[in-house]
């Protein structure tokens, strides 16, 4: 019926270019942006998957990526003043200062060097997730960077921070809440999202946090506090019992957090989150109650846990069984294309810019969903039939370099030829391996030949016309298929 | 748990359940990538057909072959006799200011600021009236074609959105499998395309979609094509490599990609249609408003579609849901009808076959914060429009109460509502889509 019956595809391996164990492919699978060369030479010349994790986690890499591109929005370092200041002006409304927040968080993730901080920045920005889409004034951009900053740090310090954010503060409605109608949006979400989960607290207990987390004011974008809307009286939830009786009941709330993030159901929860994101979608609960020890143990400090984590069978069982979210299935095409990003200059149509609306067709931008928990981290989430095409469609137009044009440098075709002359199964092998980290397999080297005529053993020169014409569709090839899909 | 023996309402007709549909094969048992064979033999039956002249019918549509089969292979699809819109309100609605319980005084003791007043209502009867900003919905209203159902809600109060939710669409308590009933509900017989279920406006799946059966969920219908599969791709290299690449990839994600590549090969004739809505119509601008008129076109191109599912804004009111003069309110209620009402007009005689009915996770306290908003409560309003809908109020009014605890009680289980619709309208069997559940008769549905 087709040429597919009597051709042999017989993959062949183009040993020159260079790639990692498995194992270590795994790990950077799990806790970066996605494979590069570069990142493989990295790694390398650390010792080591483990050794490198460890560097990562001491910030042993410069950080000069998020330095240098954090001034190429304004609005990310502005103070609030000026943002809310341009905002009324209609210099840059809040939604367009909290789209430069999300796509520098993508830009971050594409070229930083630490590559860990990244990943644990966007894992707890997502689970104390305040929606970046104009809702919090000019909060937004601090949130993540506060955030950002205490990523391999403590969760108890994370909580606190995050729960007293005039972000988090204004967005579950807290800082118009008072003691003569206690508003119980953020000590739900603080009890069911952010620490022990739902189910064991009664509807009372919701209500005793709420009118403890009565008192903060918010006017003119300024976080204060009035004891006169501080309802006093003892109050008891989850184990934690305080009299409350002073008007100002902030030490009262800061005791409160603290035994929350020392819950051993915040410890599940956390462990169950951090399982979920680097292991499976459906965690053993064997590797979450040790996890969840160690987190106890550790007095909430996150890089015991995360140590132990890549260190257990269950993690090094789990290769290739996450879906890439929409962002990071945008960061991780640019980085196996190799392409370099320039500041954008003002133009919407950069790629620094157009890249939140990549990841917005393919399903969501990134913290830009519209509920208090989080986007999902489930593949149910993320494989849906127009996630697919709008990710085909994403990377078609990437590989041809037609789409973002701006602020942009593409790999030329020629570019991509590791010699003079090379067979096609040869090149094919080259290019999983380059933008991949895996040689090819009989599959892909099929899928190859299907997408660009070629027969395994054609010989491909710059003169090709692969090379001169159609290598958009041999490349975006490599990233329609399950392995870059997945992590 | 949740029989009940009060009847609803004017509950007076009652829909037995047909005999439980055959169970659909599942992937393992008939090969989830069959339909790429079955594309790929009939693509080089029409490509052989063209070589050999055209002289059929069809020959008109074979003249650029690349696309041909594209464009002609919906024909696999079938024809639909009734529609089922599912538009969910996210964030948990409050019933009481869609249709307002004026006749209650609780009501307005227990909202002195936000409370809407008796006097602006709209279609009022002696107990209830509706948001006066429902006023494009009134001709459906006066027609008998629009129905609300008050004190709707799941069988025990659930106050987390997120757990409310999949119980909400889950609808299947005694199971621990994540299946969503609207994915039940296209499993009941052996047809098997995505287009049967469609979620417009977001292409994250909702937990009512997810299941073994194929589904489409896309952001716009522009998203419905394969990128690369275009006039230059002769030969059809692109789609041949996709579907080597993904037949037998297992896992959602293998699903989704071959989903996607059969809805693509289905999708021709909604393609086809015009993109400026027809009679008139005018939706409101934003994804709502899109949303509508995509699944407008989606039943003018009659490929299928029998459950289409949008999800409409975000309800959760805890501060400014404000008054009829501002707040969130008084938007989203203009919103709302006036893009249901553009729905219809788009339709125009389609609507005949068309029933739209709205779900919320839950409804919100009867007393109002300090924020001019409402806290997370309990019962809310259902609302139905279109073909066979019996028009007017229903639902057993549990009467409020302005103490710490002031829910709206729950009367009607929300599955008594959705069970009369998809047994009545889609000729489902309601055991099959809520199992162990037992309706109650609503009387809100008439059949085909």
């Amino acid at each position: 019926m087709t040429d597919a019956g009597r051709v042999s595809y017989t993959p062949r391996p183009y040993r020159r270019t260079a790639v990692p164990s498995s194992p270590t492919l795994h790990g950077i699978q799990r806790f970066t942006a996605g494979y590069t060369p570069a990142l493989n030479a990295q790694v390398r010349a650390a010792g080591g998957f483990a050794r490198w994790f460890d560097r990562q986690l001491a910030d042993g890499y410069d950080d000069a990526w998020a330095a240098q591109t954090e001034q190429w929005w304004s609005s990310i370092t502005a103070s609030y003043e000026v943002t809310a200041q341009r905002d009324r002006d209609g210099v840059e409304g809040f939604w367009r200062a909290d789209a430069n927040y999300q796509c520098w968080s993508m830009v971050r993730r594409f070229g930083s060097q630490r590559q860990v901080r990244e990943t644990m920045a966007d894992f707890w920005e997502h689970h104390f997730h305040v929606p970046a889409v104009g809702d919090v004034g000019p909060f937004r951009s601090d949130y993540g960077r506060t955030i950002r900053g205490l990523a391999l740090g403590r969760f108890d310090e994370l909580l606190r921070t995050a729960v007293l954010h005039p972000a988090m503060q204004h967005y579950l409605g807290n800082v118009n809440s008072s003691k003569s109608a206690p508003n119980e949006n953020l000590a739900r979400e603080l009890m069911e999202l952010h620490t022990v989960g739902r189910g064991p607290y009664s509807e009372d207990e919701v209500k005793a946090v709420a009118r403890l987390l009565t008192g903060y004011r918010m006017n003119n974008w300024v976080v204060t506090y009035d004891p006169t809307k501080h309802w006093t009286g003892a109050v008891t939830a989850l184990g934690f019992t305080h009299p409350n009786t002073d008007p100002d009941g902030r030490a009262a709330v800061l005791a409160l957090i603290d035994h929350l993030a020392r819950h051993p159901l915040t410890a599940q929860r956390v462990a169950t989150k951090l399982a979920q994101r680097f292991v499976s979608d459906t965690p053993p609960s064997g590797l979450v109650e040790r996890l969840a020890e160690v987190y106890l143990a550790s007095d909430t400090a996150i890089a015991p846990v995360l140590r132990a984590l890549i260190a257990s069978p269950e993690f090094a069982r789990s290769a290739g069984q996450k879906v890439r979210t929409p962002a990071e299935d945008v960061v991780a095409s640019l980085r196996a294309l190799g392409v370099r990003l320039a500041a954008p200059a003002g133009a919407s149509d950069a790629a620094a810019n157009a890249i939140l609306g990549r990841s917005t067709d393919i399903g969501l931008a990134p913290f830009a969903w519209p509920r208090p928990d989080g986007r999902p981290d489930e593949a149910a989430a993320w494989s849906s039939a127009s996630r697919f095409l709008a990710s085909l469609e994403t990377h078609y137009s990437f590989s041809g370099g037609w789409w973002p044009k701006k602020g942009i440098v593409y790999r030329t075709p020629r570019s991509w030829l590791p010699a003079s002359r090379i067979r096609f199964d040869l090149f094919v092998d080259h290019l999983s391996r380059t933008m991949l980290g895996r040689p090819s397999t009989a599959k892909l080297l099929r899928v190859a030949c299907e997408a660009s005529g070629c027969k395994p053993a054609e010989i491909i020169t710059a003169q090709h016309r692969i090379v001169k014409w159609d290598m958009p569709r041999l490349i975006t090839t490599f990233l329609d298929s399950p392995t870059h899909l997945t992590r | 748990m949740t029989s009940r023996t009060e009847t609803a309402g004017r509950a007076t007709h009652v829909t037995g359940d047909p005999a439980p549909a055959t169970t659909a094969p599942s992937c393992a048992e008939v090969g989830c990538d069959d339909f790429a064979r079955v594309a790929m033999s009939r693509r080089s039956l029409l490509r052989s057909a063209a070589v050999v002249g055209g002289l059929t019918a069809g020959a008109t549509t074979l003249t650029t072959v690349g696309d041909a089969f594209l464009q002609t292979s919906y024909a696999a699809t079938r024809s639909v006799p009734a529609v089922l819109v599912v538009l969910s309100m996210r964030g948990a609605v409050d019933g009481m200011s869609m249709v307002v319980p004026h006749g209650d005084p609780v009501y307005y003791q227990a909202r002195p600021k936000i409370g809407i007043p008796a006097e602006t209502l709209l279609a009022k009867d002696g107990f209830f009236g509706l948001h006066p900003n429902l006023a494009p919905l009134l001709p459906l209203w006066t027609s008998g074609r629009m129905a609300a159902v008050h004190a709707a809600g799941l069988p025990v109060a659930n106050r987390s959105h997120f757990a409310a939710v999949e119980l909400v669409e889950d609808a299947d308590p005694g199971s621990r499998e994540r299946i969503g009933w609207i994915n039940r509900l296209i499993g009941r017989d052996s047809y098997a395309s995505p287009l049967q279920a469609m979620q417009l406006g977001n292409s994250v799946p909702a937990t009512a979609v997810i299941g073994p059966q194929p589904t489409l969920s896309v952001r716009g219908l522009n998203q419905v094509k394969l990128a690369g599969a275009d006039q230059w791709d002769k030969q059809g290299r692109r789609p041949r490599s996709m579907r080597t690449m993904w037949g037998d990839v297992g896992g959602p994600l293998g699903q989704g990609a071959r989903a996607a590549m059969q809805a693509v090969s289905q999708f021709g004739a909604v393609t086809a249609t015009s993109t400026t809505p027809a009679n008139g119509a005018v939706y409101p601008t934003g994804g709502f408003g899109d949303a509508l008129a995509a699944a407008a076109r989606t039943i003018r191109g009659d490929v299928g579609a029998e459950v289409i599912t949008i999800d409409q804004g975000n309800w959760d009111h805890h501060v400014n849901l404000g008054t009829l003069e501002w707040g969130s309110m008084q938007q989203m209620t203009t919103q709302f009808a006036a893009g249901l009402a553009a729905f219809f007009t788009d339709l125009g005689p389609l609507a005949s076959k068309v029933t739209v009915v709205t779900l919320s996770e839950f409804g919100r306290r009867t007393r109002e914060n300090a924020n001019y908003g409402l806290d997370h409560g309990y019962g809310t309003v259902m609302m139905l429009l279109g073909a066979g809908v019996r028009g007017g109020y229903y639902g057993r009014w549990p009467g409020l109460v302005n103490n710490d605890n002031n829910d709206l009680q729950v009367t009607t289980d929300y599955r008594s509502v959705l069970a009369e619709v998809v047994t009545a309208r889609l000729g489902a069997s309601s055991a099959q889509v809520f199992p162990g559940f037992t309706p109650t008769p609503v009387g809100v549905v008439s059949g085909l």
